[in-house]
């Protein structure tokens, strides 16, 4: 017979310590715990069993995973902190004691801790740092944004996190890795592609932030800390991937603090500005032609193995040529670093790939940008420069532009407010023009985006809420992609923003549609109607016991059956089948356990809940619409009675 | 010789100068002080130098001046220590210099070289690590920020701007419980957008987050909701089972408690809170007979022999034994023989039973039994010569067994173990099922031992009823649960069922078919298919079959019995039909 076991020696009471035994355990202090905890990564855990951590208590308790504190122990930052804390007594007495000599060389030799351990072994993969960098980037962005005499934190710090995140932000920028821009009321967020994993930071508004009374900055100075040194090693990391000094010198710190700062060098020593610095890239050229030979003619080695393009090649060859001067444009140079060490000339490969990869890094490569004073110049100059665009600004916001105000060259400016004075055939649009333009993929029209028109709503490319409600914009933009030719009235048919908004619901759902519903009929009643029939149908449908996918999906089958039916068929009943059908649901449901019951219940009501949801932002929508179209109606008529000629216009 | 204060007083009366006179304790005389002694005191109360005519800012003259003179003062020459360096000096610096060179004293310069070359800032950290490195397996990493949906635009749809009821529904809201912890809001242009102003704390509460929240790892099931419902075989290949309301028998003018149909089936027989008892044809629904009685009427039950043809109602405190004489009349005068044997024999028991009067025996009385508590229950044993009632405040003679036959009635327990709330005969063995308020007894009457204790788990038993073979029970609650039990399984339920909204009134077998029913204060009647097979290695198959909206709910009681028909796949219930009737309700 085995020994017996005690109670609580083993598995989950044996697993898990409480705070305070850990903080004892230790021998240091909350604060210093708490510092300790950040730092590492240790986090309180939620045990599956309470009762059995907490001795039979279920009294809300603080607990730790034994083997995190365990490993605290040995941890050589807790032995700095002692010394840490040794010396500032020493400092302390000495002061106590007007000894300010001794004082003052204490105070120079306090021993400091390095994070770089620490990073290594919460991260011990390059991947594993890029994703937890949400969290870090977004810190950084805020504190770069305090004010330097806000005494809640020191300049110094607040200089470096500028320019931590200002060099991610280059490099994301001449690598040309940003994703997805959304604008919303809290600030800007940004997500780019880092090694194929998505990050998405967000960065304040540009205004001076108050620092409210009910937050302990010391947990932020932690935090930040921590993050700091994260990003400094994952910046170091991407910068010399691809073969560039890490840190970047910097031009004129007073002048231009951003990224039109930088002066990005390879380890070679050859200078490479962002990507608007052509001069540099002249002096370049020559060498360059001889790598991409090489590079081609390896590439033509691969084709004649592969045996399948290799007629294409050489046709392709002299296009290639012609089109080498463009290329010089678009690809910055510090990617392309000359050398004629042969084992570079993979990682050229891979760099020249990293750039063209993405078709829409090429976005706004033949527009010229210039932005207005009044226009948020750092986050529009990261967006246009990170996708190909060439931008300037006047001296007043910093200096730095490419190009003058007068330049013949520009395409669009930037502006944001009303009475600008107008010169050349540049279009004046509003800043979210560029936003939109990002998300979408492509250049879109400028209609709409003008200085005093009234802009279209700007959609999270990150996609809708929990309810699953699709606006209009989302869907005609969908169906603009799927290749369905547009109509030139983009989306300000109320008809048409019904009739998405339907077909949105179901893309949600999942019921796979043609979206070829997207038709202009123009008579509002027909519609009117028909909204109710559909609205009567689901009533119907919902008596019968039916769910809404369910329902959904009979619609869609119906819908492909008959395209177009007579009017009489849409009104439909529920047959006898159906209410059988419901009824043995019903039964069945009878014979459902406890558990299974509850669940269910608990799906149907979220479901329930999200349906209610979708349905208000819906009726909602056609409530404004028909109010919009209403008022337009008004509007219209007056006009035709004064002016018949002009009817030809409104009537689009 | 002194002075008294009186005599100093007079002299100083007389005296001008006494003001500015002090006495000489040394000499024993009075001075008078001068002008200048005056001056000099005030000068020293005021903190000045006492003599006016010191001048303590006059200019200084320079005897030994800087300017190296012609004719010196002194004529030493310069000592030699000036020109030497100091040893002792020396020696404290080359302590310095020995501790530098061999490196116990650092600089400040090489401090800070040393700390600049320690290591750099920044260096490739991951320079030999492994790509493919997994996390710890006890580590839960932090959940992401949620992404922002369109409602956090600068610009958002109209849709999602928020009224302004719901502006103040969300200020009203905890801060914990919003769905959103911002409120939507459009901008005409980006210019008009101003600071978020709790950015910083919500990147502080998102730092919180991270290092005080517990963690732990959810499972998220994403399964179709469908499928939790069971898979029922069809019901068509279960048929027979009664589908639609066939026949309503209406006439009782209050709540109809109590009904029976008789073992031919033809009969129907209700007992009603109107004091009367009905005799219902059960194909027509025509009054064959009714009596009138001073009680509510609180059960009514046939005869299970159909042999003869007697109806056995408990009201109040007493049980009548009546030939309704509405069958043939061979039945009819073979169940008054019966009755007309008994009177000779001596009853053995000390309950009385009562012959009744020539008036009540034209009406059908047969036997009239008289209680001391108010009966609530009448059960038959299958052969109809025993019968037993229940008066559940009657203790340990709650439940008692009467035999025709013998006139003579027991009382099989001398104890009460609970409010006995029904009792059912077995159909085979000689068992008694006596039903209290949690538990189901089984009794053996004859060894007169326990035999089973069922624990159905439920707070109040209303009814119960066994299946025609013996082997399982079901049982009604009023905590809305049917239970099924398979005596040879389990002294607990096979299976529990909880589908009534409200309180289970009656549980029923089909004495042929294999059906069962169940009637509920929410007024509906729940027919299921209940089959139990032969071997003992199948468990019975339930299966829901039909549900009827029977009776309409008032003043919170719905069906209050349901019955099924002896042979035919017919059910009948009975309740209020809403429009102040009562009725019973036949389903065929």
């Amino acid at each position: 017979m085995g020994r017996i076991q005690k109670k609580g020696e083993k598995g989950a009471a044996n697993n898990f310590i409480s705070r305070n035994v850990a903080v004892r355990k230790l021998q240091i202090s909350l604060a210093q715990f708490r510092r300790l905890c950040i730092i590492k990564g240790i986090y309180p855990r939620e045990p599956r069993n309470k009762k059995k951590v907490n001795k039979g208590s279920t009294a809300p308790r603080t607990v730790y995973y034994k083997k995190d504190i365990q490993y605290l122990l040995h941890e050589p930052i807790l032995q700095k902190l002692r010394e840490i804390r040794a010396h500032q007594q020493k400092i302390n007495r000495a002061i106590g004691k007007e000894e300010w000599a001794v004082a003052k060389q204490l105070e120079e030799s306090k021993p400091e801790y390095r994070l770089d351990h620490i990073i290594r072994e919460r991260y011990p993969s390059f991947n594993m740092a890029v994703r937890d960098l949400d969290d870090a980037l977004s810190m950084l962005a805020l504190f770069a944004t305090l004010p330097t005499h806000s005494r809640v934190i020191k300049p110094s710090i607040i200089r470096k996190c500028a320019r931590l995140i200002s060099e991610f932000q280059h490099y994301v920028m001449i690598t040309g890795r940003l994703k997805k821009v959304f604008v919303s009321i809290k600030g800007i967020y940004y997500q780019a592609d880092i090694g194929g994993s998505d990050i998405t930071w967000i960065v304040p508004h540009p205004f001076s932030q108050d620092t409210p009374k009910d937050v302990d900055f010391r947990i932020m100075a932690t935090f930040l800390d921590l993050y700091e040194t994260l990003v400094g090693f994952v910046n170091y990391k991407l910068y010399s991937d691809l073969n560039l000094v890490y840190p970047p010198k910097v031009k004129d710190e007073e002048s231009s603090s951003g990224l039109a700062g930088f002066t990005v060098e390879t380890v070679e020593g050859k200078v490479l500005a962002g990507s608007d610095n052509a001069s540099a890239g002249a002096v370049n050229r020559k060498q360059r032609k001889e790598v991409e030979k090489r590079v081609k003619s390896i590439a033509d080695k691969i084709g004649e193995i592969s045996k399948k393009a290799a007629a294409e090649d050489g046709e392709d060859d002299e296009e290639e040529d012609e089109e080498e001067e463009d290329e010089d444009k678009d690809i910055p140079n510090a990617i392309v670093a000359p050398t004629d060490a042969s084992e570079m000339v993979p990682s050229l490969r891979d760099a020249a790939k990293i750039v063209t990869g993405s078709s829409s890094h090429k976005l706004f490569h033949s527009c010229v940008f210039y932005l207005s004073r009044e226009v948020p110049r750092h986050s529009l100059e990261f967006v246009i420069k990170a996708f190909g665009g060439k931008v300037g600004w006047p001296e007043t916001s910093g200096a730095g532009s490419a190009v003058a105000e007068d330049d013949a060259t520009i395409t669009h400016q930037i502006v944001d407010r009303p009475g600008a004075t107008k010169q050349g055939t540049r279009d004046y649009i509003q800043p979210q023009w560029v936003y939109d333009c990002v998300n979408a993929g492509k250049i879109l029209k400028t209609k709409g985006y003008h200085i005093g028109e009234t802009l279209p709503a700007h959609l999270s490319p990150f996609g809708g809420g929990k309810e699953g409600y699709v606006p209009a914009e989302a869907i005609s933009a969908l169906a603009v992609s799927k290749g369905i030719e547009a109509e030139e009235e983009e989306g300000d048919n109320v008809v048409g923003g019904i009739m998405a908004d339907e077909a949105g619901a179901e893309v949600t759902e999942g019921a796979d549609d043609d979206d070829d519903d997207v038709e202009d009929d123009g008579e509002e009643e027909i519609e009117s109607e028909e909204e109710e029939e559909v609205y009567k149908a689901e009533l119907e449908a919902e008596a019968a016991g039916l769910s809404y996918t369910e329902y959904m999906q009979k619609k869609a089958a119906e819908g492909k059956t008959t395209k177009k039916p007579a009017e009489g068929s849409k009104k439909r009943k529920i047959s006898a089948a159906e209410a059988q059908a419901a009824e043995e649901k019903a039964l069945a449901m009878t014979m459902m356990t406890k558990k299974d019951r509850n669940l269910y219940h608990k799906i149907e009501y979220g479901r329930k809940k999200k349906e209610e949801e979708a349905q208000k932002l819906l009726d909602r929508r056609i409530a404004h619409q028909k109010k919009e179209a209403a008022a337009k109606k008004g509007a219209s008529k007056e006009v035709t009675e004064k002016k018949p000629a002009a009817k030809k216009q409104k009537k689009i | 010789m002194t002075k008294d204060a009186l005599d100093e007083f007079l002299s100083s009366m007389d005296d001008p100068d006494s003001w500015r006179s002090v006495l000489n304790k040394l000499e024993g005389e009075n001075i008078v002080l001068s002008d200048n002694d005056l001056e000099m005191i005030q000068r020293i109360q005021k903190k000045m130098i006492p003599d006016k005519d010191y001048d303590p800012y006059e200019p200084t003259v320079e005897w030994f001046t800087s300017k190296t003179e012609v004719m010196p003062l002194s004529a030493a020459p310069e000592p030699k220590g000036r020109f030497i360096p100091s040893k002792s000096e020396q020696g404290q610096i080359m302590k310095i210099v020995r501790a530098i060179r061999k490196g116990w004293v650092k600089t400040k310069e090489q401090k800070q070289l040393e700390k600049e070359q320690a290591l750099p800032k920044f260096y490739d950290i991951w320079a030999n690590s492994d790509p493919n490195a997994q996390d710890h397996p006890m580590h839960i990493p932090a959940p992401r920020m949620a992404l922002p949906d369109h409602r956090e635009s600068y610009n958002p749809p109209v849709e999602y701007i928020p009224t302004d009821e719901e502006i103040a529904e969300w200020n009203a809201l905890d801060p914990e419980l919003r769905p959103h912890n911002y409120i939507p809001k459009k901008h005409p242009n980006m210019r008009s957008v101003g600071a978020y102003e709790r950015f910083i704390n919500e990147r502080f509460d998102r730092c919180l987050d991270l290092y005080l929240c517990p963690r732990m790892i959810k499972k998220r099931i994403n399964i179709d909701p469908e499928s939790l419902i069971p898979q029922l075989p069809s019901r068509k290949e279960l048929e027979p089972y009664p589908t639609s309301l066939s026949i309503v028998y209406e006439g009782h003018t209050a709540r109809i408690r109590c009904f029976s149909i008789d073992p031919t089936g033809k009969w129907l027989a209700s007992g009603s809170d109107d004091c009367t008892v009905r005799c219902w044809e059960l194909l027509t629904g025509r009054v064959v007979k009714s009596w009138k009685f001073d009680e509510p009427v609180m059960d009514v039950r046939w005869n299970p022999n159909p042999a003869f043809s007697i109806l056995a109602l408990a009201m109040e405190n007493d049980v009548i034994l009546i030939n309704p004489s509405i069958g043939t009349k061979d039945v009819t005068v073979a169940t008054d023989e019966a009755f007309a044997n008994i009177w000779n024999k001596e009853s053995p028991t000390k309950m009385e039973w009562n012959k009744p009067g020539p008036a009540d025996f034209a009406r059908g009385y047969r036997v009239v039994l008289h209680f001391n508590k108010s009966v609530t229950n009448v059960v038959w044993h299958r052969k109809g010569d025993y019968f037993s009632t229940v008066c559940p405040e009657g203790g340990g003679s709650a439940v008692s067994i009467h035999q025709i036959s013998k006139k003579q009635t027991q009382h099989p327990f001398k104890k009460s173990y609970g409010l006995v709330q029904k009792v059912q005969f077995h159909p085979k063995k000689p068992w008694l099922f006596v039903a209290t308020q949690r538990y189901i007894r089984v009794y053996n009457l004859i060894q007169q031992d326990l035999v089973h204790k069922l624990q159905p788990g439920v707070k109040w038993i209303s009814s119960m009823d066994v299946h025609p073979q013996g082997d399982n029970v079901i049982m009604g609650s009023y905590d809305k649960r049917l239970c099924w039990f398979d005596l040879d399984l389990s002294a607990k339920p096979y299976k529990t069922l909880r589908y009534h909204k409200s309180a289970i009134r009656n549980a029923t077998y089909h004495k042929t078919l294999p059906l069962f029913a169940s009637c509920s204060d929410d007024g509906t009647v729940n027919i299921f298919h209940g089959m139990v097979y032969d071997s003992l290695d199948q468990n019975p198959l339930i299966v829901p079959l039909k549900s009827f909206k029977a009776h309409e709910v008032v003043e919170s009681l719905g069906v209050l019995h349901v019955e099924f028909h002896p042979v035919q796949p017919w059910v009948v219930s009975c309740g209020s039909s809403g429009d102040g009737k009562f009725t019973l309700k036949l389903f065929s």
